[in-house]
């Protein structure tokens, strides 16, 4: 009985924890919607978000909030960054040399990262990682609630934005009829740039979320998080925001739950094999769009 | 020789063809013509097996065809050129032809097909690329090729598969008078050498001037089917047709 | 004089690495599994002549053919999907080998040792070069051997019709159906050529480091595996050598002096190298010009 407590407590952690994978998995899906291109860089980014927030605000006492909010500023300024240096001069034809420009930009980007702090994991501030929520036999962290809230915020943004303003119109209008949009008038560029400004803010969130739930920020982060957030992509379906957000939370549950019952060597093993279970059966993921014309 | 039997395709609540029954006998060149989104290319696709059908059946030389992938398709002596060119771009005028040549042969004659080509191969694609005038460019990229140089390439890569059926998508599509005069003198020697053709053209002329019958689709149904005299006179043709042409 | 003998066998197995993920991009694939099968090469190969006993050539050879075993059985599904998904589905096969190695222990007594791949520590003293008293140099000749072997092999079935096949392929899949080519056929064999040359890097990999484990193998090789071809350009197996050169020898060695710079020039010049030549450093057409650029200087002869 208490095993299965114990059990139920983990998923509901590794739940909370999932809205990172979540908000990465919507970056994913973003850029590629509107470039059909994958972004390798993009995890990595993220957390260097999360580091610039820490260093530039290294010599004022900031509240937590403000360096959460920093980290999300940091991150829109380094995904147009990533835009001119790793998409804007590459011709769309050619989808290889992209993603390899991209790989160097996640080598460059980490590299940074070290140089600037000698290597050295740095303490991140979370908020309420004091308080502990009692509901029945559970116990809910604060910093995991207040993460995961932080988590849904940034996705109704988000999807106010997409669904409910010009800008989100034009964003659609370019990952559905590039061509149709350009003759309305829409500038191609434009919606690129902002789109990974918006990526790269909600990056920038997910990179804050992960330095405050596990309390550091390393470097060594960027990778996993760079294939966690491919694998919740593809779960959720390429392209689908809400199926990016449940693919988050249920790998987040799911790696938790495996942690917890087979010692934290397998869980990602377990992960790839949902993985591989979905590429089989559901090729197309959670929530696929529906199939066009062939 | 072919043989469409109620071919039907639905692209969710589009039909995009409906109940087509259409027959080409050996050795003829049959037009198909029809208003944009007709239907037209889409049959050819089904021929090909490019995409599954909803429903008939595809019978080519008397067995039903319709389950079989593409490239089992083109061994059995279909190939088809593409409405917006699609070449190997990276590859060189001569791979292209390469790519495509049938691997004729059992044992060592396969197996040398695959690996070096014998010499009656190569001699084979230099005969074609002369044919199809691109003798002298054999050994330049697609990609750099001119439009309408392309557009003889892809023509001489079905070619190059030894088709006793060809289906053509376009050929005209973007050439001047005089390329498609040598077009339409190509088409004839290749019926000479016995080379059924399925032609979809939006040229009028060049459609009247070298087929031996036509069929008209109208929203994915044949709505005529006869000579070119008689498809001329059609008023459901002129109607659906031809017709828009006259008010234009 | 062992410093650059021990940098021309990271060059020679990485190219064989390399020419594994060129093998599978000719056909329009990126495949982040090579790692993987880079892996089971090596573990193959260091169990067969450790534990097994085994002289190390059949050992080689059995450790490739596995890994092309494993590719092929990999490639009918995952090759199933393209593109993105593609990257993710081989990615997260090559993790889920590292993470088996990882959870691997098979073990034997030899008197006072225990020997084999232990888990998380890895794989020690696979020490049969050593052992049979191969000098670094003897080494260092038996890989590149075994590099031009591969590289000659590519290099002729790259200019045989097969070569044509797999590009026609990569360029598009449709047309080269319609031309009567079984797509899943060609794409298949590529990634089982992929994973024999992988399986092979990867043996030789653990018998020249004695030492194996499966942080090696990670996502990290894996972006390796396909950066050399990507950079080097696919037109043909020197673009490969010449971007592992690039990289390992100019980049990674080269510029050791500037010491913490290195590594962020690293990343800068590969964003660099793609900008320039978003086809790779040699293209195809570079082979073209330089082939017109040889016939002119035959007629200026003539």
């Amino acid at each position: 009985m208490l095993d299965l407590i114990d059990a139920l407590q983990s998923v509901a952690d590794g739940v909370l924890f999932g809205a990172t994978y979540a908000l990465l998995g919507i970056g994913f899906t973003l850029i590629f919607g509107v470039m059909h291109k994958i972004n390798l860089s993009y995890a990595a980014a993220s957390i260097g978000a999360a580091y610039a927030s820490l260093l530039l605000l290294a010599g004022v006492k900031a509240p937590p909030v403000l360096v959460f909010l920093m980290a999300a500023a940091c991150g829109g300024v380094i995904g147009a960054l990533v835009y001119f240096v790793a998409f804007r001069f590459i011709p769309l034809a050619n989808p290889l040399a992209t993603l390899m420009s991209t790989v160097g930009l996640l080598l460059l980007i980490d590299e940074i990262v070290v140089h600037a702090t000698a290597g050295v994991p740095l303490n991140y501030p979370a908020l309420f990682s004091d308080v502990v929520i009692r509901a029945g036999a559970f116990n809910l962290r604060g910093d995991l609630m207040f993460v995961f809230a932080l988590g849904c915020v940034a996705m109704v943004l988000l999807w106010a934005l997409l669904y409910r303003t010009r800008l989100g119109i034009a964003t659609r209008a370019v990952s559905q009829q590039p061509v149709a949009a350009q003759l309305c008038g829409i500038s191609i560029d434009g919606v690129n740039i902002l789109t990974f400004v918006i990526t790269g803010v909600l990056g920038g969130l997910a990179g804050a979320m992960t330095g405050a739930a596990i309390g550091v920020l390393s470097p060594l982060l960027s990778l996993p998080l760079t294939v966690k957030g491919l694998i919740v992509t593809v779960i959720g379906g390429l392209g689908s925001i809400p199926g990016a957000i449940v693919a988050g939370l249920l790998v987040g549950g799911i790696e938790n739950v495996v942690q917890f019952f087979r010692g934290v060597s397998e869980r990602d093993l377990y992960v790839m094999m949902l993985l591989f279970a979905f590429l089989v059966f559901r090729p197309g993921g959670l929530f696929a769009p529906a199939a066009g014309r062939d | 020789m072919l043989e469409l039997r109620r071919l039907t395709k639905y692209f969710g609540g589009v039909r995009a063809v409906d109940g087509v029954d259409l027959t080409v006998a050996e050795g003829e060149i049959l037009g198909l013509i029809g208003p944009n989104g007709s239907g037209k290319s889409t049959i050819i696709n089904l021929i090909c097996g490019l995409f599954p059908l909803t429903d008939g059946e595809v019978v080519f030389r008397g067995t039903d065809i319709s389950t079989l992938p593409p490239h089992e398709r083109v061994a059995l002596g279909i190939a088809r050129t593409f409405q917006n060119i699609r070449l190997f771009g990276q590859l060189t005028v001569w791979q292209n032809l390469w790519v495509a040549q049938k691997a004729r042969g059992q044992g060592r004659g396969f197996l040398r097909g695959w690996l070096g080509g014998s010499r009656h191969d190569r001699v084979a694609i230099d005969k074609t690329l002369d044919f199809f005038d691109l003798g002298h460019k054999r050994d330049e990229l697609a990609g750099n090729l001119a439009f309408g140089e392309q557009r003889r390439l892809e023509f001489a890569r079905a070619f190059a598969a030894k088709p006793s059926l060809l289906l053509l998508d376009e050929p005209a599509a973007g050439m001047n008078a005089e390329e498609i005069d040598q077009l339409d003198a190509r088409i004839r020697q290749l019926r000479r050498e016995g080379v059924t053709i399925v032609l979809i053209e939006h040229h009028v002329e060049l459609v009247m001037s070298v087929t031996d019958r036509i069929a008209v689709l109208n929203f994915g149904q044949k709505i005529a089917e006869g000579t070119p005299a008689e498809i001329q006179t059609n008023p459901l043709v002129r109607e659906a047709y031809l017709g828009t042409q006259t008010a234009a | 004089m062992d410093f650059y003998l021990g940098l021309v066998q990271i060059i020679g197995v990485h190219t064989l690495l390399g020419l594994s993920a060129y093998c599978v991009l000719l056909t329009g694939q990126v495949s982040l599994a090579q790692a993987g099968f880079f892996a089971v090469g090596a573990y193959v190969a260091g169990m067969l002549t450790v534990l097994g006993g085994w002289p190390l050539i059949p050992a080689l050879a059995v450790a490739s053919l596995a890994a092309g075993i494993v590719a092929c059985a990999v490639g009918f599904p995952a090759l199933r999907v393209k593109g993105l998904m593609l990257v993710v589905a081989t990615t997260a096969f090559g993790e889920a080998v590292r993470l088996f190695f990882f959870n691997f222990t098979y073990q034997l007594e030899r008197g006072e040792l225990r020997i084999g791949p232990h888990g998380g520590e890895g794989f020690r003293q696979i020490r049969y070069f050593p052992e049979n008293g191969w000098s670094t140099l003897d080494v260092m000749l038996f890989i590149w051997v075994v590099v031009i072997a591969v590289m000659a092999a590519l290099w002729w079935m790259d200019r045989s019709r097969i070569g044509a096949v797999l590009r026609a392929v990569g360029e598009d899949e449709l047309a080269a159906q319609s031309s009567g080519i079984n797509v899943t056929a060609v794409k298949v064999s590529a990634m089982t050529i992929g994973g024999l040359i992988a399986g092979l890097g990867g043996g030789l990999f653990a018998h020249y480091t004695t030492h194996i484990e499966h942080v090696q193998f990670g996502v990290v090789l894996a972006t390796f595996a396909v950066a050399y071809p990507i950079l080097g350009g696919l037109s043909n197996v020197f673009g490969t050598l010449i971007a592992v050169i690039f990289i390992q020898g100019f980049l990674i060695e080269g510029l050791r002096f500037m010491g913490d710079w290195r590594n962020l020039l690293f990343g800068g010049l590969i964003v660099l190298a793609m900008i320039v030549r978003p086809r790779g450093l040699i293209d195809a057409g570079t082979l073209v010009a330089l082939k017109r650029l040889l016939r002119r200087g035959e007629r200026a002869g003539a």
